[in-house]
């Protein structure tokens, strides 16, 4: 359920929501509702911990383009505000940093996407490059180091802008933005079920969580119950995805401190996994499973019992791994007290996932915002408290094992039944929002949807939990050496794709 | 006049050998890691596939950077006619001084570690200021462990020292110091062949390398021969190493059949020092870099113990 209302007093309502009844911020969003009402409207997302519940206050901006900024007091509202201003033009009032945010240069500077009166330029119109001004650290023996955003390794683009003193970096500041594909002004003008099939592909390996979230925001908005069987169902391709992500990360940080072994058995033990994926639903990302409605695969007698029979060989399989790099002083030393979150960092950034999850802070949208079947299972959230990188890893190979029990649990309780309901004569209502949310294995993915006067889809605000994160990394980073960023910033595994949209 | 025919194809035969060092190592690697790996020829393969593909330069590129590679790859050749492998017969040339070998091999290491400086790309400066901090460091080890052989040899001409080690006697002192030298070679071997726990060989991620960082501007041709010099590089230590501490079954006259037997002694020697040098890529994480410069003083406090004890076997 949400709550809407509209407030002239935007500043004060939203003080109050985060400081004084201390609700979960989301995120903060716009939308061009010109034609219908007559204005522009930001939104200021809130949710309310342990309930499916959400606090959306809004402000409606008619006759001026500026809107109070909120950034002074909530850090992580920050890029929100950059990120409305760049690709609505709505100026935010008193925020500190004027910085376009996933536009480059060869954008012109009145070049607003999600406007409703925009219209894709053709490519010539395209502006000579201007130079971004990074944030410039003086001193003595101070230099920078420009990394990417084309790097050795086959992953996604982004550049970092890396001030030092010797090896000890001073300052890092990630620019990102070089996958933007527009894909929210897509959603706009796609089919529906084109719609769910974007959604997979805003993070490509979290396709299963994103389309989840994007689903539940869909099924709310068409007045959709979901099948109770479908429901378990996506608990555990959820889990599933979740294990074949963290999987691939605790590979990817032993591989990161040089320990080829745990690199190689991180990479073996994602690929059955996805292999398993692919026997179950005939794709390896578990793409196309899910739908409106439901999912479309269910899993039989035969598959749920050899579903089981993996995941005990590869608990025990990655126990042994775990076990040994425990084992080994030199990992050890690698992962324990480098990249340490500094103090409050994450509670006042805004970390999501396992980023939070590493410092003790108790966010995990299962839980927050039950959906699907979660409310009816239940799992005890992985936590750990230093928040370095070993505390990442933990929080991972903590997770696996309650992914593991999550899915067991799932397949026992889960009832016969449909796994799809009908939707043909599903209608979305006019005029309306809703707000879907799914804990991937990055963190919370929170789709905030608004429907026309026609019931069409008129706006979809993605929020994947690397919108927040990158900002975490960027912190962390700082006092730590050179040669160990690349282990930091695994350790986050982040999305380039899902911050840049 | 066979001794110096010998000197030449032992010239041929290092470069001709030093690649499947690099491919054995992998392949063990591979192995422990539970995969099957490419064949112990693929470096010759890449090596092949490199020379016959055009370079990209940097038009920033200063004629330090074209040449570099002509010089890193020379100088080991120099070395791989001034070191004991086929047997202790070896004329002389004038290079075989230990000094000589070991800044012959420096000569490599600055003109690398200038060819990295040279473009001015982020990558080039970091390895090579690394590198010169890792083979500053490195230096006292390798030399404190090459001069306490050369005490207790009383020779300091590589070519004579497994002969002098044959004909001594065996007695703990004796045994003290090559081991404790021998440990101090080990360690300074690591670093300067940028082997774990110093760098790593396999890495792709741009900001923890050294080696890799220094010939990052390299393409084609240029880059073959680079690869090329530091497999030769490896080859030339794990002779020294092999050939020093443990010169057992070297070929002691020119008879033909006597060198082929020497030679294939130390291909089982060279296989262990593979063998170890995977093992130690495969069990441990690569250290922190401000580590390092403990464990390279280790190597140089072990040499100059084993200096001091050789006083003992004089």
């Amino acid at each position: 359920m949400i709550k809407l209302e509209s407030t002239e007093h935007i500043v004060d309502v939203v003080r109050a929501l985060y400081a004084d009844d201390h609700l979960s911020f989301k995120t903060i969003t716009a939308a061009d509702e010109r034609k219908t009402s007559g204005c522009f409207k930001i939104f200021y997302l809130f949710g309310i911990k342990g309930t499916d519940d959400f606090t959306i206050p809004y402000i409606e901006l008619r006759d001026t383009e500026t809107f109070p900024s909120v950034a002074p007091f909530i850090k992580e509202a920050s890029d929100c505000e950059r990120k409305i201003h760049t690709l609505m033009g709505l100026i935010p009032d008193g925020h500190p940093d004027g910085r376009r945010l996933l536009l480059h240069e060869t954008f012109s500077d009145n070049t607003y996407p999600l406007r409703k009166d925009f219209t894709k330029q053709p490519d010539d119109k395209r502006i000579e490059s201007k130079p971004y001004h990074f944030t410039e650290v003086g001193g003595e023996g101070i230099y920078e180091i420009p990394v990417g955003p084309i790097h050795a390794g086959i992953i996604e683009p982004g550049y970092f802008r890396i001030s030092v003193a010797g090896e000890e970096i001073v300052l890092l500041e990630p620019r990102l933005g070089f996958v933007h594909k527009g894909s929210e002004k897509l959603f706009e003008k796609i089919l529906l079920s084109d719609a769910v099939r974007l959604s997979e592909k805003i993070s490509g390996d979290s396709s299963f969580n994103h389309s989840l979230a994007f689903c539940t925001a869909i099924e709310k908005l068409g007045d959709i119950t979901v099948p109770l069987r479908a429901n378990y169902l996506r608990v555990v391709f959820a889990e599933l995805e979740r294990i074949t992500n963290h999987l691939g990360d605790i590979g990817g940080i032993l591989l990161d401190t040089g320990f080829n072994f745990g690199g190689a058995a991180g990479a073996r033990l994602r690929e059955t996994m996805m292999r398993l994926n692919e026997e179950l639903t005939g794709n390896r990302f578990l793409r196309g499973v899910n739908t409106i409605g439901g999912v479309t695969k269910d899993i039989g007698t035969d598959a749920e019992t050899k579903l089981v029979e993996h995941l005990a060989t590869l608990q025990k399989d990655l126990n042994e791994v775990i076990a040994i790099a425990e084992h080994s002083a030199t990992v050890l030393n690698r992962l324990k007290t480098t990249g340490t979150i500094p103090p409050n960092a994450a509670q006042i950034h805004g970390a999501r996932g396992v980023a939070a999850r590493c410092t003790g802070i108790m966010r995990d949208a299962r839980k927050d915002h039950p959906y699907a079947a979660y409310a009816r299972l239940d799992h005890v959230i992985a936590l750990e408290q230093i928040g370095d990188v070993y505390a990442r890893f933990h929080v991972r190979t903590k997770e696996i094992a309650s992914s593991c029990n999550l899915i067991r649990d799932a397949l026992q309780k889960m009832p016969g039944g449909l796994i799809q309901q009908e939707t043909t004569t599903m209608h979305l209502r006019k005029n309306a929002y809703a707000v879907g949310v799914s804990e991937g294995h990055r963190g919370e993915n929170m789709y905030f949807i608004a429907t026309d006067a026609e019931g069409k889809i008129s706006r979809v605000d993605i929020t994947d939990p690397s919108f927040f994160n990158w900002t975490i990394v960027g912190m962390t980073a700082v006092g730590n050496i050179v040669p160990d960023f690349p282990l930091i910033n695994k350790s986050f595994g982040l999305s380039y794709s899902g911050y840049d949209v | 006049m066979i001794p110096y025919f010998y000197l030449i194809a032992q010239a041929l035969l290092i470069p001709a050998l030093s690649p499947v060092c690099i491919g054995i190592i992998r392949k063990i690697k591979a192995l422990m890691q539970n995969r099957r790996g490419p064949s112990i020829f693929q470096p010759y393969r890449d090596i092949y596939k490199l020379l016959h593909k055009d370079e990209i330069i940097s038009a920033d590129a200063t004629p330090i950077f074209l040449i570099a590679p002509y010089i890193v790859f020379a100088t080991t050749l120099v070395v791989a006619m001034s070191i004991p492998l086929l047997g202790t017969f070896l004329p002389t040339i004038g290079t075989s001084d230990i000094i000589a070998v070991m800044y012959i091999l420096a000569l490599g290491t600055f003109f690398l570690a200038l060819a990295g400086i040279d473009i001015g790309g982020p990558f080039g400066g970091f390895g090579a200021s690394r590198e010169m901090t890792i083979s500053a460091l490195a230096e006292g080890g390798l030399l404190f462990s090459l001069f306490a052989l050369a005490r207790m040899y009383g020779t300091t001409d590589l070519l004579a020292m497994p002969q002098a080690l044959i004909t001594m006697p065996t007695n703990v002192s004796i045994m003290l110091v090559t081991a404790l030298s021998f440990f101090g070679f080990s360690v300074a071997l690591l670093a300067e062949n940028a082997r774990y726990p110093f760098d790593n060989p396999a890495t792709h991620l741009e900001l923890t390398m050294m080696h890799e960082a220094m010939i990052i501007e390299y393409s084609g041709k240029r880059l073959a021969l680079m690869e090329w010099a530091a497999a030769n590089k490896l080859f030339i230590f794990i002779t020294l190493g092999a050939n020093l501490f443990f010169p057992w079954g070297i070929a002691t006259t020119t008879n033909i059949l006597a060198v082929i037997l020497s030679l294939g002694i130390f291909f089982i020697k060279m296989t262990g020092f593979c063998i170890a040098i995977a093992l130690i890529e495969s069990t441990i994480a690569k250290l922190r870099l401000f580590r390092l410069p403990n464990l390279l003083l280790l190597s140089c406090i072990a040499s100059g113990i084993a200096i001091i004890l050789t006083t003992l076997i004089a």
